[in-house]
């Protein structure tokens, strides 16, 4: 073994660029490209501007909560009850307001403490009590929607006030008025992630918990922080989506958590920890939108959609095993 | 000599950014005890890894007794008689010994259209394989986690055998075993050695190669160094060959003022395994704590360190009572723990080692609650020069450094947290004698400026040759207390061991280390 001595330098930016070409998010940026470009040359109403905006709108629910799922997945952990999460604070959401006569804003606020208690139960039980986060959150699957339709009764919630469809459905600047929600949420998720000492830990704990702990980061504190986080984006995301369709069912969001989990995934983050960014995730949301939305414009049925994104996400890991084994963090 | 049963020519192997062999031969004969020798990172386990399919070479000619071979699997190699029992044994804790010994060659019988596993059959032929092996308290039934480390070993072994295995390589086969174990492993591999198969023995414990092998050859950095008879040689000549140089003094103790106490501990009780330990450390002191393994002494660093905190008693740093109910806790108050289990405990191994480094203090490299990445970097070179880290780069993955080198990132980091108490766990376990020498002269020059370091060991020379001062306990209790002037080896062994020990029909249990001396 040649040893050279090692230098602080950060790397070169040949270095650089090389890494971003065969990083994860590069492959994915490269495969959305293309699919835009293919989509586009085959489907003119794809191609629109309005299209494209109208896209982002629709994908704010589910890039908002697969925003703390990427933190999650990264630790090791998984959160199946966001999509419950999502309806049981829609339903709190309309009950406390048409029901126990809340003013509209208090109704939006304790929805949302509903909802951010609802992840920190997951997170004290998983850190607390040590049950697995899969077993915890299959739980509280059905336990939270269990409660959303017993709350809810099989009715809906209707006829809010004018102002309350201002997020859900109408612009801020020409731009959905959801979107710039999603697009601050994930610049700051991405900072804290990629730039904090929080962000590192995540990645510490999901590589090696034990170490983590050993070297005095507080581990159990900061899962239940992002389980806590989980539940109150679900929540917000819940809110966005009554404030778009303009009601309340108790079946909202139901398998939410799985277009969620399949869009951190195809971003890049290993399913079983270690490593992700918010960047993939974001990027692995909006393909998963354009594919749906462009393969439905030219004309592919709704099926093969599904059969076409499966598709793409095998791909997608795949090529993310075969980086990992480059960059020797998986071990031969 | 015959035609070798195998000889490995030129063989060089390049992974990204390391040779990590360069024009490297070998040759064994048939009823051979081959040692393979080298510090950490030499390229032992690259070599072994060749030879039993896992890598293929770069370059270079593998011959089996003169034929040329060539393997693209490890299946390929076991096909040609070669079996590996590596460091981490790899069998089935759900399944029988019999199971085990058969995996993936049971023998069947045929009822009507299906082809059935011949369970007697192979109960019947387990049995035979272990009698082979003068092993005749094993019963092919039992459930492998039942099983002792050493009796999982055998279980692999007679698994190599029923593979009608020529060559068998061993790594690092005896560091978990105890003495006893360590006995009838050897009575084993003579057993074997007198049938004809040769074996590769990779060992860090130089005075197993002088009491087992034939004939050794020692690695360095890639290169092959020689190939000696092990009677024509001393250990001496072994560890220059290996390090490249002499090392005058593994325990490079040097005279250090005593300070006051740091660290006081009263009475502290952590059920199960801490019951009642008082002791001082004092600034610029090394008090080595000796102890069988299972007495209780990584569980009092660890509670100690705050990792399970006391359910009673005192600890006073500075003289004033402080709470430690987490190890960030402990860090506040100038406490540091290097752990025993470096893999585990130590580091992220898939992490950089920039990451690493920088993982116990990160919180103070910031600038508005943001990494500060250059400064990051900036401690991380320093810890590489400090410590002589051999790594290309601070953002080299921790995974991709050597045993030895592994440790100093742990070190490294924990020395960044600029404590005033240091606790070691086993400091040196399982790194090579180079690598060794430089973590004893590091921990000389820190008690020197001061640093009260309380060292966990399991091997006495270690214990002896660093510490000031030496607390053995057993049993979760601090039993017996020697100044650096009065102990001796027999007087701290007799105290890990004495009256409370059982005298169980397998001898009394020994810290392995002891036979070193």
């Amino acid at each position: 073994m040649t040893v050279i001595e090692a230098s602080s330098q950060a790397l070169s930016l040949n270095q650089r660029i090389r890494a971003l070409v065969f990083s994860q998010e590069g492959v994915l940026l490269l495969i959305t490209i293309v699919a835009v470009a293919a989509l586009s040359a085959l489907s003119e109403p794809f191609r629109s501007v309005e299209n494209f905006l109208n896209q982002g709108r629709l994908l704010t629910e589910i890039g908002l909560v697969a925003l703390p799922m990427t933190y999650i997945i990264i630790t090791g952990g998984i959160d199946l009850s966001v999509g419950s999460i999502f309806g049981l604070t829609a339903v709190i959401l309309g009950y406390t307001w048409q029901n126990l006569g809340f003013p509209l804003e208090l109704a939006i606020i304790t929805s949302l403490i509903v909802a951010t208690i609802a992840g920190f139960i997951n997170g004290w039980f998983i850190v607390r009590v040590g049950v697995p986060p899969l077993i915890m959150t299959l739980a509280t699957l059905a336990l939270y929607r269990g409660l959303a339709e017993g709350i809810a009764q099989a009715r809906s919630a209707r006829g809010y006030p004018d102002w309350f469809y201002q997020l859900g459905q109408r612009d801020l600047l020409g731009v959905p008025t959801q979107l710039w929600i999603l697009i601050v949420a994930a610049i700051i998720a991405a900072i804290i992630l990629a730039r904090t000492p929080f962000g590192r830990s995540l990645y510490a704990i999901g590589n090696n918990e034990t170490a983590a702990r050993f070297s005095g980061i507080p581990v159990g504190r900061n899962k239940m922080l992002i389980y806590a986080f989980s539940g109150l984006m679900a929540g917000l995301a819940g809110y966005i989506f009554v404030s778009r369709v303009s009601t309340t069912r108790s079946d909202m969001g139901t398998g939410l958590e799985l277009d969620v989990i399949a869009a951190v995934v195809l971003g890049g983050t290993s399913i079983f920890g270690g490593t992700g960014s918010v960047p993939g995730t974001i990027i692995g949301v909006i393909l998963i939108q354009l594919l749906k939305n462009g393969l439905s414009l030219t004309g592919v049925t709704g099926d093969s959609t599904i059969v076409v994104i499966g598709t793409v996400l095998i791909l997608s890991i795949l090529v993310n095993n075969f980086i990992q084994r480059r960059s020797g963090r998986m071990s031969s | 000599m015959g035609t070798p049963i195998l000889e490995l020519q030129n063989i060089s192997k390049q992974f990204p950014g390391v040779k990590a062999l360069d024009d490297v031969h070998f040759e064994m004969q048939a009823g051979e005890v081959h040692a393979l020798l080298g510090e950490n990172g030499a390229g032992k386990s690259t070599l072994i890894k060749i030879i039993s399919g896992v890598y293929k070479p770069d370059t270079g000619v593998i011959k089996l007794e003169g034929q040329p071979v060539q393997f693209n699997n490890p299946h390929e190699a076991q096909a040609h008689g070669i079996a590996t029992i590596y460091q981490e044994l790899s069998l089935y804790p759900e399944l029988t010994v019999a199971e085990n010994i058969f995996m993936g060659h049971s023998p069947h019988r045929r009822i009507g259209p299906f082809n059935v596993v011949d369970w007697r059959k192979m109960f019947e032929q387990a049995r035979e394989i272990l009698d082979s092996l003068n092993i005749h308290d094993l019963d092919v039934r039992r459930k492998l986690s039942t099983l002792s480390v050493g009796n999982r070993q055998r279980v692999e072994i007679a698994k190599a055998l029923s593979q009608n295995a020529r060559i068998l390589i061993m790594d690092e086969p005896t560091a978990a075993l105890t003495e006893a174990d360590v006995v009838r492993l050897f009575d084993i591999v003579r057993l074997l050695r007198e049938r004809g198969v040769g074996i590769i023995y990779i060992s860090h414990r130089l005075h197993e190669v002088f009491e087992l092998a034939d004939r050794v050859t020692v690695l360095r950095d890639g290169q092959y160094v020689d190939t000696k008879l092990v009677k024509d040689t001393t250990e001496d000549d072994l560890v220059s060959m290996m390090v490249g140089r002499t090392i005058d003094n593994l325990f490079p103790k040097l005279e250090a003022e005593i300070g006051k106490p740091v660290l006081e501990v009263r009475n502290l009780e952590r059920k199960p395994m801490t019951r009642g330990v008082s002791f001082t450390l004092r600034a610029g002191e090394i008090v080595g704590v000796a102890g069988l393994v299972g007495s209780g002494r990584s569980e009092l660093a660890q509670t100690i360190f705050g990792i399970t905190p006391p359910d009673s008693g005192e600890i006073l740093v500075d003289g004033q009572p402080v709470t430690i109910n987490s190890p960030a806790a402990a860090m506040n108050h100038g406490i540091a723990y290097v752990p025993e289990d470096r893999g585990t405990q130590g580091l992220v191994r898939q992490m950089r080692l920039r990451e690493n480094i920088s993982m116990a203090i990160l919180r103070t490299l910031t600038q508005q609650g943001f990494i500060n990445r250059k400064a990051e970097a900036e401690l991380a070179a320093r810890s590489i020069k400090q410590l002589n880290i051999r790594a290309y780069s601070v953002d080299q993955v921790a995974n991709k450094l050597s045993g030895g080198n592994q440790q100093k990132v742990v070190v490294g980091k924990w020395l960044a947290s600029q404590p005033r108490i240091l606790i070691m766990d086993e400091p040196t376990r399982g790194i090579d004698v180079g690598a060794k020498a430089e973590i004893h002269r590091l921990m000389s020059e820190l008690a020197q400026q001061g640093l009260a370091i309380l060292m966990i060991s399991s091997e006495l020379p270690e214990i002896l040759g660093m510490s000031d001062r030496i607390l053995v306990m057993r049993e979760g209790k601090i039993v017996a207390e020697f100044d650096r002037s009065e102990a001796t080896q027999e007087r701290i062994a007799a105290a890990m061991m004495s009256a409370a020990a059982p005298n169980n029909a397998n001898g009394v249990p020994q810290p392995a280390a002891m036979q070193e001396a």
